[in-house]
């Protein structure tokens, strides 16, 4: 587990980053520094249009800082690649391609053997609970189903570090609850870092290893918070989170801080 | 008020049977007409396109029979104009003509497809050229294709070139247009998860915009035909020789209405032929484009 074991190593530096719109006129993110390390999972959390999606899609490569530098393992980012894998709110399952091509599609612009893309395939269909429906088109698919493909694709990239802005947001709370749970079993699997942006602070504390909480607009960090309950453990079943002991206080801590920045004028 | 709540009654009956049956039989069971976004089976479609057509048939013929008597030759009878029609095809080898006219079109049409798609894909792309070539292209759409036609006579002489010239002049500027516009609702976050994944900027365009934007271009293509067949009239009836509209304009000349409606009514069902075939294409093509439980 990252929290015992050796020092791991930083995955994700930011330095003072600013980013701005119309002109420089509005501050959408304001001079964040953070250092994310391997195989952890943070979460972003604060209110509407504090910069979260910004803050993550300059970790993508999307966007540009203004002000600022962003790196990954040392390197500074440039653009995107496939050494992050994004996961976006919208579907973005290719409506042309079947369930399998499109997780395929990742890694042929890898450049991988298509018998190796073929067996990984495979796997990956059956990782997000998707064995069957390889040939089907995204059309036929569930909204919950459609987004499956999308995290398979990236998956099957195997990228260093995984983006995700809010990927169940569309999602009714049942299916929510299923591919939360579906993440934690992959994450532990892959061993994969994730940086994960979210309303919802239940699934905040669920899934990450430590939650950085935006200030409303322009966005700050207001805390850096870790969930030191649950010990470092991904937790298979959410009800167990829910039974252990200091849960409730830092649900409690989170959303009184929801309300202290949704409340400020 | 009455018949409003004996409406929503029925429809609750309705809901009530859906259980078992599949939306079809509900949708066959309804016979109203205002009904909202009901899936209606391929029968059903036909029958009610069938059903529209005969009715305007059915208008004509009355309408012929309220015309007085010595001015009924104007508006002659559907049956006339059938008669008309199997005359040409017999005796005055109108397929030739018909021949001709399709040639014109699909061919100015093609031409301009192989300009426009590409320079409409290319502008939704890249910002630079869009900004470069669209308020050019705009102003041309402007200006009516008609207008060109003493410029093109001037150039061409009363060639197929002038006619095919003409006819591509009055679709590509609107095909370029709508194929622009087409690209660019291209939904933003399947170019970034290409680029996400390391697609480079060829692979995003070939590999993810243009299958993305591909239906939607048939789509384009399937209305500006449609609007290719009112310049071919246009162009077949200034200085030309052959072809559906020179037919007709000769026709005119005589008086002789039943010929004229007859190359109406050809163009028409060529019309439609070609807007079937399009569909029928994109629905071989993009099998994947279907609607949930189409
Ligand atoms: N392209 C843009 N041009 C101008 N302003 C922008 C642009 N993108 C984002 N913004 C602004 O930046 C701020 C932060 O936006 P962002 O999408 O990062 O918020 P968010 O925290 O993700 O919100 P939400 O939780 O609602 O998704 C918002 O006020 C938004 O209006
Ligand atoms: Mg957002």
């Amino acid at each position: 587990m990252p929290v015992d074991q050796a020092p791991a190593r930083t995955a994700i530096t930011a330095s003072n980053v600013t980013r701005q719109y119309v002109g420089g006129t509005f501050t959408a993110v304001d001079d964040i520094s953070m250092e994310l390390r391997e195989n952890e999972i943070v979460c972003f959390i604060g209110p509407s249009g504090c910069g979260k999606t910004t803050m993550l899609r300059m970790i993508a490569g999307l966007e540009y800082p203004s002000m600022g530098d962003l790196t990954i393992f040392g390197k500074p980012i440039t653009g995107p690649g496939p050494d992050r894998g994004m996961i976006f709110q919208a579907y973005t399952s290719f409506p042309w391609l079947t369930a399998r091509k499109n997780i395929e599609y990742g890694m042929k612009i890898m450049g991988l053997s298509r018998d190796e893309r073929s067996r990984r395939s495979d796997e990956f269909l059956k990782l997000v609970h998707l064995d069957g429906f390889g040939d089907s088109y995204p059309a036929s698919l569930s909204g919950g189903m459609k987004q499956r493909v999308a995290i398979a694709r990236t998956l099957a990239q195997n990228p260093g570090v995984l983006l995700m802005d809010e990927p169940f947001g569309a999602l009714d709370a049942q299916v929510r609850w299923e591919m939360q749970e579906m993440m934690i079993e992959i994450i532990e699997r892959e061993n994969t870092t994730v940086v994960t942006v979210t309303h919802d602070i239940q699934e905040a504390i669920y899934l990450s290893d430590r939650i950085i909480f935006f200030t409303r607009s322009p966005g700050r960090i207001k805390a850096d918070i870790p969930v030191s309950f649950k010990e470092g453990r991904r937790i298979p079943r959410k009800e167990e989170m829910l039974a252990l002991p200091g849960y409730v206080d830092l649900e409690r801590q989170l959303f009184a801080m929801m309300r202290e920045e949704i409340q400020q004028k | 008020m009455l018949r409003a709540a004996g409406r929503s009654g029925s429809g609750v009956i309705r809901l009530r049977k859906r259980d078992g049956e599949d939306a079809n039989q509900i949708a066959r069971r309804s016979l109203s007409l205002f009904e909202l976004r009901t899936v209606l089976s391929g029968r059903t479609t036909l029958l009610l396109g069938l059903a529209g057509a005969t009715g305007f048939f059915v208008i004509w013929e009355i309408g012929h029979y309220l015309t007085p008597e010595e001015s009924q030759r104007f508006l002659p009878a559907p049956q006339e104009v059938l008669g008309a029609l199997i005359t040409l095809l017999v005796e005055k080898d109108y397929i030739a003509d018909i021949l001709k006219s399709c040639f014109r079109i699909f061919a100015s049409f093609f031409a301009a497809c192989l300009i426009a798609v590409p320079l409409g894909i290319a502008m939704g792309c890249f910002m630079r050229l869009r900004a470069l070539l669209n308020p050019t292209i705009s102003a041309f759409r402007y200006l009516p294709a008609a207008s060109f036609i003493p410029l093109l006579l001037v150039w061409f002489g009363p060639t197929d070139t002038q006619k095919l010239a003409l006819l591509v002049l009055g679709v590509i500027f609107f095909l370029v247009a709508l194929i622009l516009d087409n690209t660019k609702a291209v939904q933003p976050e399947l170019i970034e998860a290409a680029l996400t994944m390391g697609a480079g900027r060829r692979q995003v365009v070939t590999e993810v915009v243009v299958p993305a934007v591909a239906p939607a271009v048939v789509d384009s293509m399937r209305n500006m035909i449609a609007v290719g067949w009112t310049y071919l009239v246009i162009a077949e009836i200034v200085a030309a020789s052959d072809g559906i509209g020179a037919v007709m304009m000769r026709a005119g000349r005589f008086l002789k209405v039943d010929i004229i409606m007859a190359g109406i009514l050809t163009i028409g069902f060529l019309g439609v032929a070609t807007d079937i075939l399009f569909r029928l294409a994109a629905r071989y093509a993009f099998p994947w484009n279907r609607e949930r439980g189409d």
